[in-house]
C-alpha cells in the first residue's frame, strides 16, 4: 500500500505498529513530524504494553485484606466464627483464598479482583513507567548525541587556520555564529533534560548539532583552501 | 650677477614653482586614480539557459537580467594584486577571484561585480562577505554566503539560499524557495511562491505574501520572531508551535476537518483552518514568538 500523506499513514498505522515498515511509510515519516511523533508514541505504547505482559502481577497482600474487608462490609462474604474470635490465627493469603473461593459467587470475585488490579495497575505503574520512559528517552538522546558532541568538540579544538589567514569579516561571523550554536546546543540539552520525551526539544537539539557540524565543516574548508 | 639677470632668475624660479605647483597635484591625482579599483569588462556569447557561476571571497555582487544572449561581467578587484578570472566552458561562464601573490592580506581579497545575464540564466553564487543582489533573473539560483546579505527581486526560479549570518530578502519571488541560516533575518515580501521552506536559528522571519492553493509554507526558528501576514481572502491550514515562547494569532481559525494534527504535549500550539484551508502553513519556534497577523 502506498503511503503518500498523513491519511494514508493513519490507515497504515496498525500495520506499522505490528512491525511492518513499508518504504513509503518510512519516507513519509522522515518528512512529516506529526506522523513521526504518532509512530513514536505508538511504538512506545506497544513496548510498554509488552513489558507489562511480561511481568508477573502478584498483588500485594494488603490488596487482599482491603478486598476482603470491602466484601465483608457489603455482605457478600461472611467469616467463620473461629476466625472472628481468634484474630491471631489469620489465614495466610493462600488459605484465605481457598476459603474465599468457596464462599463467594465467582462473578463477584472476578469483577472485584479485576477492578482492583486495574486501579492498582494505573496507580502504581503510571508514575513508574513515566519515569522509566523519561529515563529511556534521555538515555536514547544521550546515546545519540554524546559521540557526536565529543567528535565536534575535538574537531573544534584543532586549530585549522590562524586568524591572519582568514578574512576578518568572515572569521568574525563564523566565530560569532559558532558561539550562537554552542549556546543553542546547551539550551536544547537543558530542555531535553527537563522534558526527555519532548520530540520538539529533541529535534531542535539534533538540528543544533547538525548546524555545528556544518559550521565546523565550513571553517575546515576555508582552512584547507588556505593551506 | 646683474639685476636684470637676477630679476630674470627670480622670474624663472617663480614660473617653475608655478609649474611645479600645478604638476605635483596633477601627478598625485593621476597616481590616486591609477591606485583605485581597476575595472574590467568582459562579454561572453551564450545560448539559451546558460549557467553562470561566481566564486568571490568578499564584495558587492549585482546581477541583472537583460534581453541580450550574452553575459557581461564588469569586475572591480580591490587591488592590483587581486585578479578576476572569467572563462566560458560551453554554455557555462565561470567567474572567480584569486590572489596574484602570497602577500595579499585576506581582507584585501575582494572584488565588486556588475553582471548582466540573459533572463533565463541559472546562477550559482558563492560570496562570503559583502552582499549579493539579483533582479529579474528567471532561472534557478543557488546562493551561499557567510556574512553577506542576499537580496533577490522578481526571481521566479527555484531558489536555494544558505547563509551563516547574512540576512535574506526576497521581493516578488515566485518559485520554490529554500533558505537557511544561523543568525540571518529573513524578509519574504509579496511572495507568490507555492513552496517556502525557511529556517534560521536566532533570526527573525517575516512572511508577507500570498498563500497559494496547495502551497506549503514551513517557517522555523529557534529564537526571534516569526511573523506571518494574512489577508481575508487567504485560505490555509495553520499549525503554529512555540515550545517555550508565545503564539499570537489574529486569524479566526476553525477546527481542521481534513488535516490530522497531533497536538504536542509541550509548548504553545495552535491548529486550525482559515477559509477552506487550501495551503498548508507550519510555523515552529523553540522560544521565539509567533505572530499571525492581519495584513494592513
Amino acid at each position: 500500500m502506498a503511503v503518500n500523506n498523513c491519511k494514508d499513514f493513519v490507515t497504515h498505522l496498525e500495520a506499522w505498529t505490528e512491525g511492518e515498515r513499508h518504504p513509503d511509510a518510512q519516507v513519509h515519516l522522515r518528512d512529516c513530524a506529526g506522523c513521526r511523533s504518532l509512530a513514536e508514541d505508538m511504538d512506545a505504547i506497544r513496548t510498554e504494553a509488552l513489558s507489562w505482559g511480561a511481568q508477573e502481577s502478584e498483588p500485594h497482600p494488603r490488596v487482599w485484606t482491603s478486598l476482603r474487608t470491602r466484601l465483608e462490609q457489603e455482605g457478600l462474604i461472611r467469616l467463620p466464627e473461629a476466625e472472628v474470635a481468634i484474630p491471631a490465627a489469620r489465614p495466610s493469603t493462600e488459605n484465605w483464598l481457598s476459603s474465599f473461593f468457596a464462599r463467594i459467587p465467582r462473578p463477584a470475585l472476578a469483577g472485584a479482583y479485576l477492578s482492583i488490579l486495574i486501579a492498582l495497575g494505573f496507580a502504581l505503574s503510571g508514575p513508574v513507567s513515566k519515569q522509566t520512559n523519561e529515563a529511556r528517552w534521555l538515555e536514547g538522546t544521550q546515546i545519540a548525541t554524546s559521540p557526536l558532541s565529543a567528535k565536534l568538540n575535538s574537531f573544534e579544538q584543532n586549530p585549522i587556520a590562524s586568524d591572519r589567514d582568514l578574512n576578518p569579516a568572515v572569521t568574525a561571523s563564523l566565530q560569532q555564529n559558532l558561539a550562537i550554536v554552542d549556546n543553542y546546543i546547551s539550551l536544547c540539552e537543558k530542555s531535553v533534560q527537563e522534558e526527555p520525551q519532548s520530540e520538539v526539544a529533541r529535534d531542535y537539539l539534533y538540528e543544533a548539532y547538525q548546524q555545528k557540524a556544518e559550521l565546523l565543516a565550513q571553517i575546515g574548508e576555508r582552512g584547507e583552501n588556505i593551506q | 650677477m646683474s639685476t636684470d639677470h637676477l630679476a630674470y632668475t627670480q622670474g624663472a624660479l617663480k614660473t617653475h614653482w608655478k609649474t611645479a605647483g600645478l604638476l605635483v597635484p596633477g601627478l598625485l591625482l593621476c597616481s590616486a586614480v591609477s591606485a583605485g579599483p581597476i575595472r574590467h569588462e568582459q562579454h561572453f556569447k551564450v545560448a539559451a539557459h546558460p549557467v553562470v557561476t561566481i566564486h568571490n571571497p568578499e564584495g558587492l555582487i549585482t546581477v541583472k537580467a537583460w534581453t541580450k544572449a550574452e553575459v557581461m561581467i564588469i569586475s572591480m578587484p580591490a587591488s592590483a594584486e587581486v585578479e578576476v578570472d572569467a572563462e566560458q566552458m560551453g554554455n557555462r561562464v565561470d567567474v572567480s577571484t584569486r590572489a596574484l601573490s602570497d602577500s595579499v592580506a585576506p581582507g584585501d581579497m575582494r572584488a565588486d561585480f556588475q553582471i548582466n545575464v540573459p533572463e533565463d540564466a541559472e546562477l550559482q553564487i558563492h560570496n562570503d562577505a559583502g552582499s549579493v543582489n539579483v533582479a529579474n533573473v528567471l532561472g534557478d539560483m543557488n546562493v551561499e554566503t557567510v556574512a553577506a546579505g542576499v537580496d533577490l527581486e522578481d526571481t521566479p526560479g527555484y531558489l536555494t539560499v544558505k547563509t551563516v549570518g547574512g540576512s535574506f530578502q526576497c521581493v516578488r519571488c515566485a518559485g520554490r524557495i529554500e533558505v537557511s541560516s544561523i543568525s540571518g533575518n529573513f524578509r519574504l515580501i509579496d511572495l507568490k511562491s507555492a513552496h517556502v521552506w525557511a529556517q534560521t536559528s536566532t533570526g527573525n522571519i517575516l512572511f508577507n505574501g500570498a498563500f497559494l492553493p496547495n502551497g506549503t509554507y514551513s517557517l522555523k526558528n529557534y529564537s526571534g520572531v516569526i511573523e506571518v501576514r494574512f489577508s481575508p481572502a487567504d485560505s490555509f491550514d495553520m499549525s503554529a508551535t512555540s515550545l517555550k515562547g508565545k503564539v499570537i494569532n489574529e486569524a479566526k481559525l476553525t477546527p481542521s476537518t481534513h488535516e490530522h494534527h497531533f497536538v504536542p504535549k509541550w509548548g504553545n500550539a495552535l491548529f486550525g483552518t482559515f477559509n477552506q484551508g487550501r495551503a498548508k502553513v507550519e510555523l515552529t519556534s523553540f522560544d521565539g514568538t509567533i505572530n499571525i497577523l492581519k495584513r494592513d
